[in-house]
């Protein structure tokens, strides 16, 4: 490296407590985002694996041009679309409510308040993205389970929805682990798109603390890490996983 | 839904202000994608030959650094290039070219892998003949490895030039006038029709990357020669 910019970066010092700060509250503000888009697009796209995978032509055939359209354009798009132009599109009433504050308390305690529409926008965008790999990712899993484990459920006098949960679901989830957990790794960086319709997460709040404080690499560099960070645990849990799945299926 | 915005700002959203002024618009959108999806092929080839020959620390340096560069997120990558190749090259770089440079670089690490993957899934068979007939190393990966190797990994490559296109929106972020920026500028102007705006941008793009999509498709549909 330069020689020039480790001493710039040591005659500028280290970062305010107060933008470190900034940085720690948009870290948790990606990791709490991440943890909602992850969860929704599972349980979404379970769902929609089974549309997929319903023999039913109509259902089958809209989930793949869902699919079609969510993955060929940019998630930027997609967000902007969500921000922008959803809210020209909804009744003056249902806008108004969205945006609005409403909170749910027990006495003067509030315990959960409306987020903001940039929150709202941001974690429905990347849901409708996100669903479309998750989705397909779970789809490529339940075509790994054998068809006979359903058709043996099926004579054990499971229902196929019983057999979809019992049986399939749970062997296909195991097959399609490690390419979900690549999905979920996208999805945590693919958060930092927020930050172009005002979510306050990690990369919002970095640009935030270098306009503030100029100093570029100091900023960067910490939200790097905490973006390295992040992904590295989830990288561990994935080895984790992978080797209790190994030990099970021996 | 009203589309009368393109009667005003077709051809600055497709081209900008082209020919008299710099290219923009969509068509910036594909000289982006374009350079950058030439490099990140350039970049993973050498990546991905790379991670099969080295051996020791030289290969540990290099898949830390094709590690780092898959988990931080694009935006995070242009936002350094944008930052350090100034400071690095002691140059003005144009906001277009450092763009290119992140893109590039994630492109050239996911198909790094990619195409180790490939050169190593060529079998021993074909490696042990190179060497019997007087290859070396190096000469039997250049004549005989790669070439097969290459010829599977085609889709791959074309996948991620899809995800390149979708990327290279990122360049809004440091205002280089590509597709996504002129969309947020005319949707600044115009005020009244945000969905329909969003909606015609996001269709150029799926006909860009869904045109790249059907290639792969077909692609895997031939029945491969052996």
């Amino acid at each position: 490296m330069d020689s020039s910019l480790i001493s710039t970066f040591l005659a500028d010092g280290f970062l305010a407590p107060k933008y470190l700060g900034w940085l720690l509250d948009g870290w948790l503000m990606t990791l709490w985002a991440s943890l909602l888009v992850v969860l929704a697009s599972t349980l979404l796209g379970m769902a929609f694996a089974a549309a997929r995978e319903s023999g039913r032509a109509p259902l089958a055939h809209a989930a793949g041009v869902y699919v079609a359209l969510f993955r060929n354009t940019p998630l930027l798009v997609q967000l902007f679309f969500w921000y922008f132009g959803v809210p020209a599109l909804l009744p003056e009433g249902v806008l108004a409510w969205l945006n609005g504050t409403h909170a749910l308390a027990v006495g003067s305690t509030e315990l959960l308040r409306w987020p903001s529409f940039e929150f709202l926008s941001a974690i429905v965008g990347l849901v409708a993205y996100s669903t479309a790999y998750v989705g397909e990712d779970i789809r490529s899993g339940l075509r790994g389970v054998p068809a006979s484990q359903r058709i043996a459920a099926t004579a054990l006098g499971f229902t196929p929805l019983q057999a979809l949960r019992y049986v399939v679901l749970p062997q296909a989830l195991r097959i399609a682990m490690p390419p979900l957990l690549g999905q979920y790794m996208n999805i945590l960086k693919n958060t930092s798109l927020g930050m172009a319709i005002g979510l306050m997460e990690l990369s919002y709040r970095a640009r935030q603390a270098e306009a503030e404080t100029w100093k570029t690499f100091q900023v960067y560099g910490v939200a790097t890490l905490l973006y390295i960070v992040a992904i590295a645990a989830l990288e561990v849990l994935a080895h984790g996983l992978q080797r209790r799945n190994a030990r099970r299926s021996r | 839904m009203d589309f009368s915005f393109l009667q005003d700002d077709l051809t600055y959203l497709l081209w900008g202000t082209f020919p008299e002024g710099p290219p923009g618009g969509a068509l910036l959108t594909l000289l982006l994608s374009a350079g950058s999806g030439l490099a990140s092929a350039l970049l993973g080839l050498a990546f991905g030959v790379l991670l099969v020959m080295l051996r020791g620390p030289a290969l540990a340096a290099l898949t830390t650094a094709l590690g780092f560069l898959r988990a931080i997120p694009v935006l995070m990558l242009i936002f350094w290039t944008y930052f350090l190749l100034p400071i690095l090259f002691g140059v003005d770089v144009p906001g277009v070219l450092s763009v290119m440079a992140a893109l590039a670089l994630v492109g050239g690490a996911y198909l790094g892998h990619g195409v180790a993957a490939g050169i190593r899934g060529v079998g021993a068979g074909q490696w042990q003949a190179g060497l019997a007939l007087g290859f070396t190393r190096w000469g039997a990966l250049r004549h005989l490895v790669l070439p097969q190797a290459l010829r599977m990994m085609l889709p791959s490559f074309i996948n991620q030039w899809v995800t390149l296109i979708k990327d290279s929106s990122l360049a809004y972020i440091v205002g280089v006038p590509e597709l996504s920026f002129l969309a947020t500028q005319v949707n600044a102007r115009v005020m009244v029709h945000p969905a329909e705006i969003f909606l015609f941008i996001g269709a150029i793009y799926f006909v860009f990357c869904g045109g790249l999509d059907l290639l792969v498709y077909l692609l895997n549909r031939r029945p491969r020669r052996a």
